[in-house]
């Protein structure tokens, strides 16, 4: 496979992640919040993205939030296998995943939609020169030399203030809404029927 | 790696941040992005879990761009469909239909495991519905059903025009769903061989090898009757999966309700219904392997190209893909292959099941032309 063709299929799945799985990892993790302590979910989290960094071609994944949740699910029933001890918690949640992960309702729709704005309030929210930074890197589209340049300051300093601001915007993404734990919560309560898939096997 | 499970890493996503601040800084600069790249690549060593942060974190510095990722998509220009007019031609079914005939191997279907309706309306209704950035995906489904589409005409004329008679066989691999004239649909999986005759009396199929499921259409008149090997199933309305494996006749049915029988002990005919399996044993022989443990749905999820695994064992999951792909999976490891496993795959990724497995097992891959090894690292 030439060399070319895999740069524009890596570059692809970035695009794709951003899109699509970024979006919602804060939902993804206030769910696991729910049956994991932060070691396990911070774990369950870097497992699942290195799944989807082993993945080669993303075009047959129709949502990214429902594999993302679905390859979340994977990873903890994996584990609850091999731990052998299983708490009932875990089990209870692990039933309601379906409709938290799988169903498309308008909210999740505009919530998509307002990706754009959504990224603009947190390049918005960074720090003094840092957040300037960002702005004059992503926004105007000046390269981390020029920003240098007109700013007056070394490259370094650029270079620093970027890897701070992407910290900085990771670590938002990771938190989101303050809400999304809430309306997964309220989500919830309508999806005791599901059976619990795991327990059949004990 | 020897840990049974990859522990935790913390501070990898910070890491990562400065890797692709430094590789942003490289800019255009050729020479200092690609020595960029070589440390970045010791860094992860082949931890996926590193792998997965350097990912996260260039995903979201590609997302701060802030242009609608729709466009850097499609540049990467990977999927064109399989017409490169796909898009333009969505709604022009006999263009599309020209070479679409392979199309009615299930394109690309959804994660989420909706019951498939990839002929019909629908289909393109969900996706357009899916979200408004992924615009080639959008073409290569689009183009898939145009051609779905026309597959389907083409069928439906040659079948009327054989007089109600059809035999179908499908390759390694290979996924059709083929409408029958009576409204009925069939789903037929890989390496399968099918008889269709809808006689006035009755509708009567031959399963002659492989597995196939059926969405019958009502017609109580007209029973709608599957052979396979000495094993019967009748249905009048209602959907099955029946699968002929060397010494079994498994019947999974999805709706309503069947009876089955052996030939020559009709007197012992069983009813077996929604969400129920039934494992018969051909004549003189009794079932070896005790029945899988997925749900009926589960393990028809091959209608979507899909394959579930809830609680089979890796080797059961590798004999799966070794039904679809030409690439062989093979487990090398015995206790490896007793493990119980979770997860849900494209039919035809035996290489993303390798590397998923390699990650929950701690395990080694090692790829020999068409074979895929996995052994205890």
């Amino acid at each position: 496979m030439g060399e070319a063709l895999n740069d524009r299929r890596r570059a692809m799945i970035v695009a794709w992640v951003g899109q699509e799985i970024l979006p919602h990892e804060a939902h993804v993790r206030a769910w696991l919040r729910r049956m994991l302590d932060p070691d396990e979910l911070e774990d369950v989290i870097q497992q699942a993205y290195a799944q989807i960094a082993a993945l080669s071609d993303v075009s047959h994944i129709l949502s990214g939030r429902a594999y993302f949740f679905a390859t979340a699910r994977s990873i903890i029933l994996m584990q609850v296998r091999r731990a052998r001890v299983v708490r009932i918690e875990t089990m209870a949640e692990m039933s309601s995943f379906e409709s938290v992960g799988d169903e498309f309702s308008p909210e999740r729709i505009t919530m998509g939609r307002d990706q754009l704005a959504h990224v603009r309030q947190l390049i918005d929210a960074l720090p003094g020169r840092c957040g300037k930074i960002i702005k004059l890197r992503k926004i105007d589209g000046l390269s981390q030399r020029q920003v240098a340049e007109m700013l007056g300051v070394s490259e370094n300093i650029v270079e620093n203030d970027v890897a701070k601001g992407l910290k900085l915007i990771l670590q938002a993404m990771a938190d989101g809404e303050r809400d999304a734990e809430r309306r997964i919560t309220g989500m919830r309560e309508n999806d005791k029927s599901q059976a619990s898939i795991t327990t059949r096997d004990r | 790696m020897t840990k049974a499970k990859p522990a935790l890493q913390p501070g990898i996503a910070d890491q990562a941040a400065l890797w692709v601040a430094r590789l942003d800084a490289a800019g255009n600069n050729a020479e200092l992005s690609g020595a960029l790249r070589l440390d970045i690549s010791a860094w992860m060593d082949g931890d996926p879990c590193r792998t997965g942060a350097f990912l996260r974190a260039e995903a979201a510095w590609h997302m701060m761009d802030g242009r609608t990722g729709a466009l850097d998509v499609a540049d990467a220009g990977l999927e064109q469909g399989p017409q490169p007019q796909g898009e333009e031609n969505q709604d022009n079914i006999p263009v599309a239909g020209a070479e679409g005939v392979d199309e009615d191997v299930v394109p690309a279907k959804h994660a989420d495991g909706g019951d498939s309706q990839l002929h019909q309306p629908a289909t393109a209704a969900t996706v357009a519905l899916d979200t408004p950035m992924s615009s080639s995906r959008r073409i290569v489904l689009r183009g898939g059903v145009a051609a779905a589409v026309a597959a389907l005409a083409f069928i439906v004329t040659s079948s009327l025009m054989a007089g109600r008679s059809q035999h179908i066989e499908t390759g390694l691999g290979e996924i059709r769903r083929i409408p029958l004239a009576d409204g009925s649909l069939a789903a037929v999986n890989t390496l399968t061989e099918v008889e269709i005759a809808l006689k006035p009396a009755q509708r009567h199929i031959v399963l002659a090898r492989g597995e196939a499921w059926f969405q019958v259409a009502k017609d109580p008149d007209r029973p709608f009757v599957v052979e396979a090997g000495d094993v019967r199933v009748r249905a009048v309305g209602t959907a099955f999966g029946v699968q002929l494996r060397d010494n079994v006749v498994d019947v999974r049915v999805t709706e309503g309700e069947v009876e089955v029988w052996r030939v020559g002990d009709e007197a012992n005919k069983k009813r077996v219904s929604a969400g129920e399996l039934a494992s018969l044993g051909q004549q003189g022989r009794t079932p070896l392997q005790p029945p899988p443990v997925e749900t009926v749905e589960q393990a028809l999820s091959w209608r979507d190209g899909q394959l579930v695994f809830d609680g089979s064992t890796v080797g059961e999951a590798a004999a799966q893909f070794n039904r679809y792909n030409q690439v062989k999976l093979e487990i090398a490891d015995p206790v490896m292959a007793q493990k119980k496993m979770v997860g849900r795959f494209r039919t035809n990724e035996p290489q993303a099941f390798a590397r998923a497995a390699a990650v929950l097992l701690d395990a080694k891959v090692d790829v020999r032309n068409d074979r895929i090894i996995l052994s205890v690292s």
